[in-house]
């Protein structure tokens, strides 16, 4: 490399930091190199999630013919695999190994499992949908490999994410890690956002060889940035083993009974699937909601995802930048449902205005509050985390945040249609008898589970570790 | 970390047990992989039969 490369090359290190808002998170542990290329593991966790609930639902319906049910089962089948979340957590923080290691094993098995379900996952999807020869073989075949395919995804997503962030957060020093957090959403948000549009552009011109091209590709990316992410990144500690090696393996239930009984944990995580579950039950209804009931078309509709994106963007970042000058991430969490609640206000408000500037300016809020809610959340569990318990604490957060969201876009979906059946009837009379009387009853259920957040959010908020947690106090009476 | 230790085999610098467990990840790499590579040879038969 010659000296003026070289020297523009220095420039571009120098200005890089400045135009990313999570530049300062590297402390003297973690450089923000090191701390950019751990966060490459959400890039391949977002790849995955959009493909299996995104592309390849679309892909399924639409170009292979499969039944809406069946799809429907499909989709929801790793979020089976999420409360095995805590699971994975405390057995990464109890690893035995002789290496010193705790979340690299997991953070490779999971990346390995992820690899072979989506490389298995094209075939599966063709012989799913009755095409080439696979006619003349009963339909159970397809429907297995589907099933393993899907299971194998979403266990390995979950398994490389849990262990991800415990490592990230056995990484980063307190203070740093509202950042940390905060880089791990973006990530998250940037590999969804890229992929989607990545996978959309390459099925434009769907065929058969196409589909196992795309999705062969994407289980070599896994690998690629799974592997970029944890190299060298964990400190070696064989001293651990020697001390784990006596005496019996611990007990998942005692580990578990511990944990759930420290500085208010049992509360925190009921805060976690309240909000959670609110801020997702619209997931899937703003898209059919903009189009059916306010008439906008579905190159309009599609811009709403975008919005909804902005705004989790902004929540992020405003979060990352407040909370690192050391707010609390319990009143940052509240802040977002508050927030949460006029948002989903003017979506209902938007029906009955038919205004598309309010039901638009409500999306963008309901993105803002949610990143508000989810980087507070996960701080607190960052910073509450007991030093050996961090994997079964991440584990447990992750478990409840997509489990909740999980059964709220299913509840979301069948409540609409459950209402919507019921006011076509005349049940809520006949003012009510709309389309939008579905859909506005779900978003009235969402305010109502943000309320029930703040109240399960107020006790925690700023009850220092040092005194006496009320959960711990009721537990034992 | 612990570079004195006199159980370490060089080139590596691995004790016995480090190298026992490297071992098994591969193996058990091997595995899954295996296991998937037949699950999708099978699949790929079933929709465009390569064999005869």
């Amino acid at each position: 490399m010659n000296r003026v490369s070289r020297s523009i090359l220095t420039s571009w290190f120098c200005l890089g930091p400045r135009f990313l808002p999570f530049a300062d998170a590297a402390s003297e542990q973690m450089p923000l190199s090191r701390l950019l290329r751990l966060s490459l593991f959400q890039v391949s966790v977002g790849m995955a999630l959009v493909l299996l609930v995104g592309t390849l639902n679309r892909v399924m319906i639409v170009e292979l013919h499969v039944s809406a049910t069946l799809v429907a089962v499909m989709v929801s089948l790793p979020v089976l695999y999420a409360p095995f979340r805590a699971l994975i957590g405390f057995r990464s923080d109890t690893h035995r190994s002789a290496l010193g290691w705790r979340r690299v094993p997991f953070i490779w098995l999971g990346t390995m499992i992820q690899f072979g379900g989506l490389s298995v996952m094209p075939f599966a999807l063709l012989v799913l949908s009755g095409g080439g020869n696979a006619a003349n073989w009963p339909a159970w075949v397809g429907q297995a490999g589907a099933a393993i395919a899907f299971l194998a995804v979403g266990a390995g997503l979950h398994t490389t994410q849990t262990a991800g962030l415990a490592l990230a957060t056995d990484l980063a020093t307190e203070e740093a890690q509202p950042k940390v957090v905060g880089l791990m959403y973006v990530m998250l948000l940037v590999g969804s956002i890229v992929s989607a549009v990545v996978f959309g552009a390459f099925l434009r011109d769907f065929t058969p060889g196409r589909l196992v091209q795309v999705i062969q590709a994407s289980a070599i990316a896994t690998i690629l940035l799974n592997t970029i992410a944890l190299w060298k990144q964990e400190t070696r500690d064989p001293g651990r083993y020697r001390k784990k090696a006596e005496g019996p393996p611990p007990k998942f239930s005692e580990a578990w009974g511990t944990y759930i009984e420290t500085d208010g944990a049992r509360r925190a995580l009921i805060a976690i699937g309240l909000g959670t579950m609110a801020f997702a039950m619209q997931d899937v209804l703003l898209e059919p909601y903009g189009g059916r009931v306010l008439e906008m078309s579905v190159g309009a509709t599609t811009w709403l995802t975008a919005t909804l994106a902005a705004g989790g963007l902004a929540g992020f970042t405003l979060a990352s930048s407040i909370l690192s000058r050391g707010a609390d991430p319990t009143r940052m969490a509240m802040t977002g449902a508050w927030v949460g609640i006029p948002a989903f206000g003017a979506v209902i408000v938007a029906a009955s205005t038919h205004s598309v500037v309010v039901f638009a300016s409500g999306v963008a809020l309901i993105g803002f509050a949610s990143g508000l809610f989810g980087h507070g959340t996960l701080t607190f569990t960052m910073n509450r985390a007991p030093k050996d318990q961090v994997g079964l604490a991440l584990g447990a957060w992750g478990a409840v945040q997509a489990t909740g969201a999980g059964i709220a876009v299913a509840l979301g979906g069948i409540l609409r249609d459950v209402f919507g059946t019921l006011a076509s009837h005349g049940v809520f009379g006949a003012s009510m008898a709309g389309p939008a009387t579905g859909y506005v009853m779900v978003y009235a259920l969402e305010i109502v589970l943000l309320f029930a957040t703040v109240i399960a959010m107020a006790q925690l908020v700023r009850k220092g570790g040092d005194q006496v947690p009320t959960g711990a106090v009721l537990g034992k009476v | 970390m612990a570079s004195k230790d006199e159980n370490r085999v060089w080139p590596t610098g691995l004790t016995e047990a480090e190298s026992e467990e490297l071992h098994s990840k591969l193996i058990q790499g091997t595995q899954i992989f295996g296991l998937f590579s037949a699950l999708a040879h099978l699949l790929a038969a079933i929709y465009s039969p390569w064999l005869g």
